[in-house]
């Protein structure tokens, strides 16, 4: 079941993993500044709805963590992930992603929360006419970085995912897990602090989706914190981590070693 | 700000739409190629009043038999009229130009042409040209202490011809800039709709863009810069336009009140002045529509 292979960080990889490696802890503490993420009361309303989005959800993740975000279609993961993506603002809470002030954050410095956000999506949005190394390429050209940089940088993370000599082709020549595998690349390659997935597997099959969980589980023992809603039953219940379950926008369960259904 | 990543958006931006983009290079270039027009037409109409305001002239014409008898306004009719002139404090200078010597200008003036050989000395009159120092004042007043004395035959006030040019300038002034308007206002909304499908053609690589944290700068730069270098484009095919119009038409068309003096010729010099000047508006107005249309229209 674990591909050997992908057991490791390589040893070329050139950024050292932040924080405590491959130790999590069983008890996530109570709130407190070392905090990665943290929601306070955070309710989010859309106009064209009656019923809240999320309600008076509070939340804490630490620095490293691995949470899993479940719940049933509707009951407000994605909304959860963007509001930490500043793509949407809470209607009241706080949200803190390290020390920003998530929903206060003036406009023009929206894109530094941004850089230190990775994310990937179930349908991958890769941009079809660049090839995989020009796609992971883009995310550092758009914020600004050298080309010696971006060319030394985009063959590690390459090899990091999986997709070692695959940088040529083009998003259409690759298999789904592929194509996933260049979005987590996409996601990871500027070092982020946190990297969230919204149903990163809803498009894959089993072995497929396993083994971009334990891709996601390599990237998380660098140090970087993985927020991850799905509602794939069997992936939650094989990984054993922190799960965080809403129904109807509101915060039903947080256990620190869940399964997805209890008593199921 | 990486320029090479900045220039490849662009190129590929103006490519994938190519018709677009011809279509808002030429709105934009007849539209200031039409601004060009009217800002050299204004530049002639500067330029010729500066000719006329010192050659302007109040001319006296004389009755025919004073014009016949009088060669160098010595008799007392002639000279009774001129030194009443040059009493005058709105006056300048007076000066007699006979029969003799109005044909010789007439001859001049017309030459070559069928008019020159219908008319002889004896048919035109002798003037006393009046240069006015009060230019305000002066020609009512010159009129007024002129007409109906013994010796005038009547008061001609070559401000009133020039007024005509002026009109005749004026208004081709006003129709120019007028259709430059209209043409503005296409150019403008084939801008606005260019940059709004740039961009939706484009959502993907902008969404990207603002999920990896680009800041606006560089999510809006190519689509500014992309409609900016089609302003600038428009304008140089603007300045090639009045080129080409100056050597095909407008040459031909002011041959002949150039060559006699009634209007200066419009330069080369002339165009070059204007063309940095249709770039500025070209490139200024893209840039402003092109911000406007992303912050109204467009969610980067
Ligand atoms: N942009 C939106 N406008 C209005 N309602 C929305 C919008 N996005 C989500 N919702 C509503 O908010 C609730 C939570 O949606 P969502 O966060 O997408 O849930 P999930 O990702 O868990 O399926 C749903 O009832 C959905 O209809
Ligand atoms: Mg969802």
């Amino acid at each position: 079941m674990i591909d050997a292979k992908y057991a490791d960080v390589p040893s070329g990889w050139s950024w050292a993993p932040r924080g405590r490696v491959g130790c999590q802890p069983d008890v996530h503490p109570p709130v407190a500044s070392a905090s990665v993420i943290r929601l306070e009361r955070v309710t989010k309303l859309y106009k064209t709805s009656t019923r809240p989005a999320l309600d008076r959800v509070s939340v804490a993740v630490d620095k490293g963590e691995f949470v899993f975000l479940i719940g049933p279609s509707g009951s407000g993961k994605s909304t959860f992930l963007r509001l930490l993506l500043r793509e949407d603002v809470p209607t009241r809470g706080n949200i803190f992603v390290s020390d920003l002030n998530v929903a206060k954050l003036p406009r023009r410095r929206v894109p530094r929360l941004r850089q230190r956000i990775g994310c990937v999506f179930q349908d991958f949005r890769l941009l079809p006419n660049k090839t995989v190394g020009g796609n992971v390429a883009f995310a550092l050209e758009v914020i600004g970085k050298q080309s010696a940089t971006i060319k030394k940088v985009v063959p590690e993370v390459l090899d990091l995912v999986g997709l070692q000599g695959k940088a040529e082709r083009m998003p259409h020549e690759l298999s789904g897990g592929e194509q996933q595998r260049v979005a987590i690349a996409r996601a990871f390659v500027n070092r982020p602090l946190v990297l969230l997935a919204d149903e990163p597997t809803g498009n894959l099959d089993p072995d497929t989706s396993q083994d971009i969980m334990l891709l996601l589980e390599r990237i998380n023992r660098t140090g970087t914190t993985v927020v991850m809603a799905t509602h794939d039953h069997s992936i939650v219940d094989s990984m054993r981590r922190r799960v965080v379950e809403l129904d109807l926008g509101q915060v039903v369960r947080d256990e620190s070693r869940g399964v997805y259904g209890v008593g199921r | 700000m990486r320029s090479d990543f900045v220039v490849r958006e662009v190129v590929t931006g103006l490519r994938r739409n190519v018709t677009m983009t011809v279509a808002m290079v030429l709105t934009t270039a007849i539209s200031l190629g039409l601004v060009g027009t009217g800002l050299l037409a204004v530049r002639t109409i500067d330029r010729t009043e500066q000719l006329y305001s010192d050659r302007v002239e109040v001319q006296v014409a004389l009755t025919s038999d004073v014009s016949a008898n009088d060669k160098d306004c010595s008799q007392p009719v002639c000279a009774g009229l001129k030194s009443t002139l040059e009493n005058s404090p709105l006056v300048e200078s007076v000066r007699f130009e006979n029969q003799e010597q109005a044909y010789e200008r007439y001859k001049e003036l017309f030459a070559g042409q069928s008019l020159a050989d219908l008319v002889r000395p004896q048919s035109l009159p002798a003037t006393l040209r009046v240069r006015l120092s009060d230019q305000q004042a002066g020609a009512d007043a010159v009129r007024q202490a002129m007409a109906g004395q013994v010796g005038v035959r009547n008061v001609i006030d070559q401000r009133d011809v020039v007024a005509k040019l002026f009109d005749f300038l004026g208004g081709v002034r006003n129709v120019t800039f007028a259709l430059a308007m209209v043409q503005a206002v296409a150019a403008l909304l084939l801008i606005s709709n260019t940059v709004q499908v740039s961009a939706f053609t484009r959502r993907t690589e902008v969404g990207v863009m603002r999920l990896v944290g680009a800041t606006r700068w560089y999510t809006q730069l190519p689509f500014l810069i992309e409609a900016v270098v089609t302003g600038v484009v428009g304008a140089l095919i603007a300045v090639g336009g009045l080129l080409v119009g100056k050597f095909l038409f407008i040459d031909e068309l002011l041959s002949g009140i150039v060559s006699n003096g009634v209007v200066p010729p419009i330069e080369v010099a002339d165009i070059i002045w204007v063309s940095p000047i249709l770039v500025m508006i070209g490139a200024g107005i893209a840039a402003v529509t092109g911000y406007v249309t992303l912050r109204l229209y467009v969610r980067l």
